[in-house]
């Protein structure tokens, strides 16, 4: 009785390591310069930092009066 | 933007690269194992020493109670974090150098040394739980601190990335431990179960102790170090834009397991309530749980302390080594040996050495350390998530594809006016501690 083989080679799927593969090109920022915002998004951030500097400010207030430096 | 998916391929010869397999079903898998890390890490290592005091806390001052506020906490952690792992893949790069690029030099220096304070005083507090839990088995801080700083530095200066993520991987399997521990508590199950679905709060009045330690797990569960680890690491493990769907059900695995553990410690800490023992931190109350639950409560309560904090610390101070590095334009790899990127090494060693200096200087007021923290953390964390979601929106940077769909936006301004208004009332809470009375 003959045997019947399959002359192609059976399919399988390579797994790369993303540390072993080759490397993609990503998004990159290069040339973009500075984020375009919006007005309504720039008032927003400085406002944002004059909320940081002021909280800020408020706990080192904190902090030195529960060490003992104000009162 | 994408370009070639260099992932998977389908071949047809025999080659040397990668692994070969025969289903579709057994290339997701491996596939899914090879990308998995990042995610797990970012949100396990929040469950630091401080997370653990303040779930433990939870449970031994309200019971089961607050166990809800985890669930809703879940999609809110996941939510943050995908758009770092997108904005990681999408770019390459960590969150320092994003925004030190897109925003400037004054964003980008305010953000790195607010960062780097925050994590500092952060570090502080991981060896302080350290020295205080081992302290409880009777090892001296003298011994026990320098002896987990050296150790801390040994796991990242071997030049393996992988080495150091399976090691970290494993110590947040670690905490599985919290389960058995939670069923050894013995708890009322479907008291466990209602109290996780059902909103609800302690009987009594809103006090001011309560507020705040609803404010500190809702802080305790996202840090603003997550975003800036996150997405270094994934930049570092080099994640391709394929493997954006396996990085995603990485940060959900995270945290869903992250919430279990922090409901499995809340349930730790209840059933101190219920034999109504009373303690300062979980170092005491695993010492007087002896009696009821014996030496093994004790010890796996301490030695998890342990555990959460070296998890902290190493996390933490790669998240400042990365982003220092970042900014500074240093070599800043776990690929490279020690001579090849010393600015980064420096950086991750000089803040694992100061905060064990810190913490062995006697009559430290930690409790300053803590309260600092505390508030600028919350402070941070909106402001923090405020560059992320413009990142995401940025078209020129990501184009179409990886930018935030309009209810990714909807679902992140949301999350970022909570985390505003509660910044403030952390803020309000710790600067006016008789707000609520």
């Amino acid at each position: 009785m003959a045997t019947m083989h399959n002359s192609y080679p059976a399919e399988y799927f390579r797994v790369v390591h993303p540390l072993d593969d080759e490397p993609e090109q990503k998004c990159a920022s290069e040339g973009l310069g500075p984020i375009v915002m919006t007005p309504a998004v720039r008032y927003s951030l400085i406002a944002l930092r004059g909320y940081l500097i002021l909280m800020g400010g408020i706990l080192v207030y904190h902090v030195l009066g529960m060490v003992g430096f104000v009162r | 933007m994408q370009t070639a998916n260099a992932q998977v391929r389908e071949v047809k010869a025999p080659s040397s690269a990668g692994v070969r397999v025969r289903t579709r079903w057994q290339r997701s898998l491996l596939t899914f194992l090879m990308v998995f890390g990042p995610g797990l890490i970012v949100m396990e290592a929040d469950n630091d020493a401080g997370a653990v005091s303040t779930y433990v806390q939870a449970g031994a001052q309200y019971g089961l109670h607050l166990l809800w506020i985890l669930l809703l906490l879940l999609p809110i952690t996941y939510f943050v974090q995908e758009m770092v792992a997108r904005l990681g893949i999408a770019t390459g790069k960590g969150h320092a150098a994003m925004i030190y690029e897109r925003f400037g030099k004054w964003w980008g220096r305010f953000s790195l040394a607010d960062l780097l304070i925050v994590n500092f005083l952060t570090l502080v507090t991981e060896f302080a739980a350290i020295s205080l839990a081992l302290g409880a088995v009777g090892v001296r801080p003298q011994i026990s601190v320098p002896a987990a700083a050296a150790g801390l530095v040994l796991m990242v200066v071997t030049g393996s990335y992988l080495r150091w993520e399976r090691t970290v991987i494993f110590l947040c399997l670690l905490d599985l431990t919290w389960f058995a521990l939670a069923a050894m508590a013995h708890p009322h199950w479907g008291a466990v179960a209602y109290n996780s679905v059902v909103p609800n709060l302690p009987p009594g009045p809103l006090t001011g102790s309560l507020v705040f330690l609803i404010i500190a797990i809702i802080g305790t569960t996202i840090a603003p170090w997550q975003l800036f680890f996150q997405q270094s690491c994934v930049a570092e493990k080099r994640l391709r834009f394929s493997d954006l769907k396996w990085a995603r059900l990485d940060t959900l695995i995270g945290a869903a397991f992250t919430v279990l553990v922090a409901g499995a410690m809340m349930i730790v800490g209840e059933s101190g309530l219920r034999r109504g023992i009373v303690f300062a931190d979980p170092a005491q109350m695993a010492r007087a749980l002896v009696p009821f639950a014996g030496v093994w409560m004790r010890n796996g309560v301490l030695l998890l302390m342990v555990n959460a904090a070296v998890l902290g610390t190493t996390a933490i101070s790669l998240a400042s080594a990365w982003a220092y590095g970042e900014v500074r334009g240093w070599p800043h790899s776990l690929h490279k040996k020690l001579w090849e990127a010393p600015g980064f090494y420096t950086v991750y060693t000089g803040c694992v050495a100061a905060a064990a200096g810190v913490v062995l200087i006697p009559r430290m007021p930690l409790q300053l350390v803590i309260v600092s923290v505390q508030v600028l953390a919350g402070l941070m964390l909106p402001s923090a998530i405020i560059f992320l979601q413009l990142l995401l929106n940025d078209r020129a940077l990501l184009g179409d594809q990886w930018v935030n769909r309009r209810w990714n936006n909807w679902i992140n301004w949301t999350i970022i006016a909570v985390l505003f208004a509660l910044s403030l009332l952390l803020a309000a809470q710790v600067m006016l501690p008789n707000l609520f009375s």
